[in-house]
This record gives structure tokens, C-alpha cells and sequence, in this order.
């Protein structure tokens, strides 16, 4: 079963399995980098500007923040325990796990959505109508610039983990994977818990850091 | 079923117990000041993901060279980048002008 998907470039499908995770693992390593620009900002404009960032922060919507750290870290394990069904056999509850990481992803995307439209009613878009005034408006600014760029990004991968889970489902649909063969439902669930990965650092940097005591 | 169920609710229990303790730390004022410590509960989640759910531990020896490989560059990224404006109150630099 397993050998039908073996491409003709490869010696066998080991070989063909261990080179597309170590892709995506190559992949996701110039994105570590990509985010760490990201963080550096962060760490920087936090250090120049500790009072700003503190009451930038104080803006965030805590609620929200978290609810969506919940439905990451849940959607994780939703699709590890996919994972662990398939490599059993299991691939009814391969598409249900997979559905459900999907509709957990959605509501992620559904509720930042909410957020931002939040953040732009208070005025939270750096620029000439920026909603924070006095001495520290401009450390404050240069964190909603942080804020924008970062969830944004975040969210296009969150899109972009979700389109790769709805082609695993259709894939899944047409009996596509086996215990023997897998390896795509593995090289995305490398993708999905990297997203998950990133959010968990971003959590405390936006919302966490900065809250008085 | 079970045997498969148990080890990633454990693991997805655990994120839950770090996250309270994030939550909980930044309204004790853990992310007053320096902050840095509400990401040390932030970091084991991370390594909790990275080993349990990128099972980077049964991956292959190129994929952990590339998983190692991001962090050593991360770390030159952020360690090499702040050096000079966290320390330059306490090694103030001396500007030298060319004649």
C-alpha cells in the first residue's frame, strides 16, 4: 500500500517519508528566524521604551488573548491525538480529530477578528488618530505597530494551517492515508503545533508583560 | 483507546497547569518590571509542544540539526542584538570621531 506513493527519486518510502519532514523542519527553521526578527523588536523598542509598552499593553483584550491560548494548545493535542489514531489505523478518527482542529482554528481566527475590530473602535492604529495621548504615546504606538504585525503574520499561518488541514481532510475522505502511510498528516502536524509555538510566545509578550500586579 | 488518549491529555493538562500559572503570575506582578519571568512558563509550554507534539525527539538526525540550528541562530539573533542597549548603562561607549 505504502510503496504506491513512493516517488521515483527516492530509494524507498522511508527515505521518501524522512525527507518531507526534514523539509518542513528546514522550512520552519528559517521561520524560527523570521518570527525572532519579530521578538527582537519587541525586546528592543521594550527596553527604550518600558512605560509605553506598559500601557500599550493594558490595552489588550486579556479575555480574548486567552481564550484563543486555550484553543491553540487544545487544537495541538486534537491533532496529535489524530495523529496517533492513524498511525493505528484508525482514519475515521484521523477526519474527526483533523475536523475538529479545523473548527478550533476557525473559532481562532473568528475571535482575533473580533479583536482587531475591537482594537481599531479604541483606536489602537498608530498613526495620527492614535488613541493613547501624553509622554508615553509614542512607546505605546510603537507596540501596536508589534501588536499589528505580529498577530497579522501569526493569523495569515493560522490560515494557512487551516487550508492545509481542510486538503488533508478531503484526502482523508478519499481513504488517502494508512498506518503504513502518513507521512503528509505528520509534516503538517509539524506546521500546526509550530503556529501553536508561536502564539505561546507572543501570548505573554502582548498580553501578559506590562499588566500591573 | 486509552492507551492513546492518556499520554497527550497529559501533556495537554500540563499546557493547561502552565497557562493558569501565567495567568495567574501576571496578575502578582510577575509581568511588572522586567517581566522576565512570565516567560519561563512560556518556554516550558513551548518545549512541551516541540517534544510532544513535534515529537522533535523522533525525528531524524537532519531535522534535529535544523531544529538546533534555528535556536543557535535565534539565540545570536536576540543575544548578539541586545548586548549593546542593555548594557550600554553599564559600559558606557565613547563615541571617537575620525579626525
Amino acid at each position: 500500500m505504502s510503496e504506491a506513493h513512493l516517488h521515483f527519486q527516492y530509494e524507498d518510502i522511508e527515505h521518501q517519508s524522512d525527507s518531507a519532514l526534514d523539509g518542513m523542519w528546514l522550512f520552519l527553521a528559517q521561520e524560527i528566524l523570521f518570527f525572532g526578527a519579530l521578538f527582537f523588536a519587541w525586546l528592543l523598542n521594550r527596553h527604550y521604551h518600558p512605560l509605553g509598552y506598559h500601557r500599550a499593553a493594558q490595552q489588550t483584550d486579556l479575555l480574548i488573548g486567552s481564550i484563543n491560548t486555550v484553543l491553540l494548545i487544545t487544537s495541538s493535542a486534537t491533532y496529535a491525538l489524530g495523529l496517533r489514531f492513524i498511525q493505528v489505523g484508525d482514519r475515521v478518527r484521523l477526519f474527526r480529530f483533523c475536523a475538529v482542529t479545523v473548527l478550533l482554528g476557525a473559532v481562532f481566527l473568528a475571535l482575533k477578528g473580533l479583536e482587531w475590530h475591537e482594537d481599531l473602535a479604541k483606536h489602537m492604529n498608530p498613526g495620527l488618530y492614535f488613541g493613547l495621548s501624553g509622554p508615553d504615546a509614542g512607546g505605546a504606538q510603537l507596540f501596536w505597530c508589534f501588536y499589528w504585525v505580529a498577530t497579522a503574520l501569526h493569523g495569515v499561518h493560522m490560515a494557512v494551517g487551516i487550508g492545509l488541514v481542510l486538503w488533508l481532510l478531503a484526502h482523508i475522505r478519499n481513504g488517502a492515508y494508512s498506518a503504513a502511510w502518513h507521512t503528509p498528516v505528520e509534516v503538517v502536524g509539524i506546521y500546526w503545533s509550530f503556529v501553536d509555538v508561536i502564539w505561546l510566545i507572543l501570548y505573554p509578550l502582548i498580553y501578559l508583560v506590562g499588566r500591573p500586579g | 483507546m486509552m492507551p492513546l488518549l492518556r499520554p497527550v491529555a497529559a501533556v495537554w493538562l500540563a499546557l493547561g497547569v502552565l497557562f493558569a500559572v501565567e495567568l495567574a503570575g501576571a496578575f502578582t506582578g510577575w509581568g511588572h518590571g522586567f517581566g522576565g519571568l512570565l516567560l519561563v512558563p512560556a518556554a516550558v509550554m513551548v518545549l512541551l509542544v516541540g517534544f510532544f507534539f513535534m515529537r522533535v525527539r523522533q525525528a531524524g538526525r537532519l531535522a534535529r540539526f535544523f531544529a538546533l540550528a534555528a535556536l543557535f541562530w535565534l539565540l545570536v539573533l536576540l543575544g548578539l542584538g541586545s548586548i549593546d542597549p542593555m548594557t550600554r548603562t553599564v559600559f558606557p561607549v565613547t563615541v571617537t570621531r575620525y579626525p
